[in-house]
């Protein structure tokens, strides 16, 4: 079969792209969609972030010969329903599919006929073939991945879908982005993949081997060029599981950014507690010469229990270690004029063996942050984890096909008190719980996708 | 301050019903206890304390169909 038109279907959390309000982006789509045009693969580009109905979505369909989407499993059940959308329009269609859902849930996705190919593992090494010559290929594929992330090409963000509509008078970032947790436009950016640690709620380590971290000076660079081409830059979003690893690496960081980089942005990036603790010199280094400005800390809870049950080889006492370290810097930073560091708390509430103790715990660890901003979720069983493969295994999940979510308000496990849980979140310091305006907006949205979609079900 | 640790492993009990259950801690010992905190005492009697194997993160796919 010859192969005219190719669309990669971009997944992604419903109405997120429909203004310029919010301009989130991913990066697997952005870097795969560059490797396919540095090849002179010619593709489009459609979005489920950005379309209002389904009509829309069906014209996005058609004369396609092949649609491509990689598949987290919280998109899971969107990429089953365009799927289906889009073998109606186009019976003799391609469908491929990627991604990490494919690489923790293959009979789940094997069971769903209106995907031709599965590439389970990371892709980018077959891709070009795989939309090429697909007929070469069984209907499961094991993928290869790059070693190094040096291997990898910049990403072309101009490749990355668009907000539908700009209203004037709200800024547009594209292809620059837009977060709530530091000002925007920001860049997101990958520095290392895969966490070596293997806490028990995240599937991550099940899916990719890790890889050769990014060189300090190609991250910069790579941050100046886009500086450069779409900015002024107001903020870096880094995107590690795990920033704060490999003290090597750090120490190079702390020298170079500052010298290197067009501007010393603020940014955003992700540490564990432990790793604080066995390196604290290295980690107020990070904070007073950076511009580490908001550190996503893998808190999880204030329970030992709790935390071995989640296995993320952190304690109490590494917890209470980091706080007060983050807290004391932050007063100093303060008194000599500067900004001080703020935490993005990590936290997972809701976790099978958790005692309502454990949970007040966890409420009283927050509060000693002085300056803290929690992000929360209620434990979900993904399929990956090793956590979550083994409750799915006890007939304890309450996550189906159709929804792979874990925000609060949704329950994933049978025998967890959740009203509890919802009545706890009240109590937290500065906990920005989806309400009024917002609450109606996240509302609409739903309602507007499960119109675009629901009759596929 | 350095502070060294023993890293986790991921264990795979045996089951009275042939199946399998996994678990996690520094040794077995402790991945058994480690369970203990979210299952019951029933649920714990099904497993094969002696039997058990270790096993790799990115493994843990080829076992799913034998959890229990």
């Amino acid at each position: 079969m010859k192969i005219r038109n190719r669309l990669w279907l971009d997944l992604g959390e419903v109405g997120s792209l429909l203004t310029n309000f919010g301009c989130h982006q991913d990066h697997a789509v952005g870097l795969l969609m560059t490797i396919l045009r540095n090849a002179h693969i010619e593709i489009a580009l459609a979005s489920t972030r950005s379309i209002f109905s389904k009509r829309q979505l069906l014209r996005k369909f058609k004369r396609v010969d092949m649609l491509i989407m990689s598949v987290l499993s919280i998109n899971y059940p969107f990429a089953v329903k365009c799927a289906k959308l889009f073998k109606k329009v186009n019976p003799d269609g391609i469908v491929i599919v990627g991604g990490l859902h494919a690489s923790v849930a293959i009979d789940e996705m094997v069971s769903v006929k209106q995907f031709d190919y599965i590439c389970r593992g990371p892709g980018e090494n077959i891709l070009i073939d795989l939309v090429t010559k697909p007929d070469k290929f069984g209907r499961v594929i094991e993928g290869t991945g790059a070693k190094a992330m040096a291997d990898w090409p910049d990403i072309d963000r101009t490749l990355w879908p668009k907000p539908a509509i700009n209203i004037p008078g709200m800024m547009n970032t594209w292809p620059l982005e837009k977060y709530t947790i530091e000002e925007p436009p920001s860049a997101t950016i990958l520095t290392s993949r895969v966490c070596p640690w293997q806490c028990a709620f995240c599937n991550e380590s099940s899916y990719i081997a890790n890889m050769v971290r990014k060189p300090v000076e190609l991250v910069i660079k790579e941050l100046n060029d886009i500086d450069r081409r779409f900015g002024p830059l107001n903020s870096v979003i880094i995107h590690d599981s795990n920033f704060f690893q490999n003290p090597k690496w750090i120490r190079k960081w702390i020298e170079k950014y500052p010298k290197l980089a067009n501007s010393k942005w603020p940014y955003w990036a992700a540490a564990r507690t432990d790793t604080i603790r066995r390196w604290p010199d290295l980690f107020v280094m990070l904070l007073k010469e950076t511009n580490l400005r908001t550190i996503s800390l893998g808190l999880e809870s204030g329970s030992d229990n709790v935390l071995k049950i989640l296995n993320k080889e952190c304690t109490e006492e590494d917890n209470d270690f980091a706080i007060d370290l983050i807290n004391r810097t932050g007063d100093e930073m303060l008194t000599r004029g500067h900004e001080p560091p703020r935490i993005y708390a990590n936290i997972i509430f809701a976790i099978p063996g958790e005692t309502k103790d454990d949970a007040r715990k966890t409420v009283a660890m927050l509060k000693r942050i002085r300056r803290v901003r929690p992000s929360v979720s209620y434990f979900a069983p993904y399929p990956g984890s090793i956590l979550g493969y083994q409750l799915i295994a006890e007939g304890k999940s309450l996550m189906t096909q159709n929804g792979y979510h874990r925000y609060p308000g949704t329950e994933t496990l049978k025998g967890i008190d959740y009203k509890f849980y919802d009545k706890l979140l009240l109590d937290l310091p500065n906990y920005q719980s989806p309400k009024g305006t917002k609450r109606l907006a996240r509302r609409m949205a739903k309602s507007i996708f499960s119109r675009i979609l629901g009759d596929l079900q | 301050m350095k502070i060294q640790r023993n890293k986790s492993s991921i264990y795979l009990f045996k089951m009275t019903n042939d199946k399998f259950k996994l678990a996690y801690g520094i040794t077995p010992e402790e991945a058994l206890s480690i369970l203990g905190l979210r299952l019951t005492a029933e649920e714990m009697n099904l497993i094969v304390r002696d039997k058990y194997r270790r096993i790799k993160s990115k493994d843990l796919v080829n076992y799913v169909d034998r959890l229990g």
